[in-house]
């Protein structure tokens, strides 16, 4: 016998109480949990995102930036083009490195699958160094290269003709598949520029550039000539780690909000947890003052409340782990749907660490709901304990 | 502890409370020795202090005045750790209302004082379960026994530490005659193997049981001149 298994004996005497404080501390944690694994993944998703587009600066036309990028990320048809001629100008601005040209359209084929198609040349290849291309990139007319999804999706095999989703009557050959990228690419139809424009009739356009400079320090002051060039007028500038800066921003206001909400709950969990303890100390006052007058001293008696105390806060947090773990995907589609600019990857990230922290967090709480019943068990004389009706 | 020194030696102990604006003379001078093997009554009318002589015998309580010296120890103004520790080491308590633990097995109940003492008791919570007759019961709960069987689990907690001195508060109060007389019973039995037992009684089998017996009356030793019985 020990300290440990007297406490686990409180927690059989009144099942139904301790368990219902200790749903208060799993519904509290599973949504601090929640928080904090939406934290780490819509950051990681979004920078992995942005790291995989593999452009320091995105020029697209004139309009919201967010909605342009998150076109250029996700896939989606352009309600504006750039000329193709800026691209020469922002190829030759002082402090690019490389720049890619992009024309992308997306068609809504009977099968109700997006065909995202995206017209590029061999200079895209120098901005997406992790490609692994089974096959070659599109250099004929009618050669395609295809995400894995894609090609999973449309069972495609390479050599093999297609007929175009959505562009009826239009034929293509698959000359490569992209090996999983686990980003939007492996949702993405590419091809040569040239058949992009031409197929969706936008000749001598671009939908986007792809731009990455020679010196990422030097974002700001490349930027400021792309913005400066002849046509800069005419297209907008999107540098992406400001970009990146400003979402998270915006997210991270409301993440702060719902934080500050789910750290409320919790410390109501506790309260709880406090008030629910105090009454069982109450109840358990005589039983309390035969423990001390057969031998335990204030610090066993402290000990012992403070164990009972964390025996419900640890279950609580273990089944608040676990509840967030159910929870996350339907969580995910949630915010999936009310989030203006999503990451394609999780946004709900599992990370033990973040389990262990809350589990931690959660322990911690308890030490701090048990420290008044537990002192005030521990001030219980003998003698005044044994008494019936005992007042704690 | 010494065997020629009595395990308990009061002198002039009294005890006041305050009750609103009036004082209460719980124990009024009261001074009396215990020897070692001895089997003590204390008795006398509800309110004649002896329930709050048994507390300050079981360090539960201080003394107004007074000294107090078990196994040799001056214990009235020791402090709260030092008190906890001399009733972990020296005393054993059999309560009226027996006191166990309802969520513990017999085994258990007996052990608990143990756990507070750090002690390994495995072997002796049998013996001392065989020794009330209850070895049979070890794995039941408080819940599944007889008020008589209750208090003989008490007992057998009471001595898991090797106390020198037992201290018992009406333990036949809440039981029928006969289950009454078997504790008596037992209480002599232990007595007979040289235990020293304190007790609080209203129960004239039981006091006579005893061999001797402190009479106390408005918080006054009536009988027993010192070392007498």
């Amino acid at each position: 016998m020990s300290l440990l298994s007297l406490s686990l004996n409180e927690w059989r005497r009144r099942p139904l109480r301790n368990a219902v404080t200790a749903l208060g501390v799993a519904i509290a944690l599973a949504a601090l949990f929640s928080m904090l694994a939406f934290h780490e993944g819509y950051r990681d998703g979004m920078r992995g995102e942005i790291d995989r587009l593999g452009a320091h600066v995105l020029v697209v036309p004139k309009g919201c930036p967010y909605d342009a990028a998150s076109m250029a990320l996700h896939g989606a048809n352009w309600p504006c083009y750039l000329k193709s001629s800026y691209f020469q100008e922002v190829l030759h601005t002082v402090g690019v490195a490389t720049a890619a040209p992009a024309f992308m359209s997306a068609l809504y084929p009977s099968n109700g699958l997006q065909a995202v198609y995206v017209g590029v040349d061999e200079r895209i290849l120098a901005l997406r160094p992790g490609w692994k291309i089974e096959g070659v990139f599109p250099q004929r007319l009618g050669e395609l290269l295809v995400g894995s999804d894609i090609a999973r999706q449309q069972h495609c095999h390479l050599g093999e003709s297609i007929s175009l989703p959505g562009l009826a009557g239009e034929k293509g050959v698959i000359s490569g598949i992209l090996k999983p990228t686990h980003g939007a690419d492996d949702t993405f139809i590419y091809c040569r520029l040239e058949d992009a424009q031409t197929w969706f009739r936008h000749p001598a356009e671009l939908t986007h550039i792809l731009v990455r400079l020679t010196d990422p320090n030097a974002l700001n002051e490349t930027v400021g000539f792309l913005r400066g060039c002849d046509a800069g007028m005419d297209m907008n500038v999107v540098p992406l780690a400001h970009l990146f800066r400003t979402i998270q921003s915006l997210v991270n206001s409301t993440r702060l909000l719902l934080g500050c909400v789910a750290l409320i709950g919790l410390l109501v969990a506790a309260t709880g947890v406090s008030n629910s303890v105090l009454m069982s100390v109450a109840e358990r006052s005589r039983e309390i003052g035969v423990m001390r007058a057969i031998g335990a001293s204030r610090g066993d008696v402290f000990r012992l409340i403070c164990l009972e105390t964390l025996l419900v806060c640890f279950a609580g947090a273990m089944a608040g782990v676990l509840l967030a773990f159910v929870c996350s995907r339907g969580l995910e589609s949630w915010l999936r749907s009310r989030l203006p600019f999503a990451p394609s990857d999780a946004l709900i990230r599992w990370e033990w660490s973040i389990a262990g922290a809350c589990v931690m967090g959660a322990l911690l709480l308890g030490i701090m709901a048990a420290l008044l019943p537990a002192s005030r068990a521990a001030e219980l004389s003998p003698i005044e304990a044994m008494r019936e009706g005992s007042r704690v | 502890m010494s065997n020629l020194e009595p395990v308990i030696a009061a002198r002039a102990l009294t005890k006041v409370y305050r009750r609103g604006p009036e004082q209460v003379h719980a124990l009024d001078g009261v001074s009396f020795e215990i020897a070692r093997g001895e089997f003590v009554a204390i008795t006398g009318a509800s309110g004649a202090g002896k329930t709050t002589l048994l507390n300050i015998l079981g360090c539960m309580d201080a003394p107004t005045s007074g000294t107090l010296r078990i196994g040799g120890k001056e214990v009235q103004s020791l402090g709260e750790g030092a008190r906890t520790l001399l009733r972990r080491q020296h005393i054993g308590f059999v309560f009226q209302h027996f006191g166990l633990m309802p969520t513990l097995t017999v085994a258990e109940n007996v052990a608990l004082p143990a756990l507070f003492a750090r002690r390994k008791v495995d072997t002796r919570v049998v013996e001392l379960l065989d020794r009330v007759k209850l070895l049979h019961r070890r794995t039941h709960r408080p819940h599944e026994l007889s008020g008589g069987e209750m208090q003989r689990v008490a007992i057998a907690r009471a001595l898991i530490n090797q106390p020198d001195l037992v201290l018992a508060d009406e333990p036949t109060g809440n039981l029928d005659t006969a289950t009454g007389q078997s504790i008596i019973d037992l209480f002599q039995k232990l007595n007979s193997d040289g235990l020293t037992i304190v007790t609080v009684t209203h129960n004239p089998t039981m006091a006579a049981a005893a061999k001797r017996q402190l009479v106390l009356s408005d918080g006054r030793l009536l009988k027993n001149p010192v070392g007498t019985g």
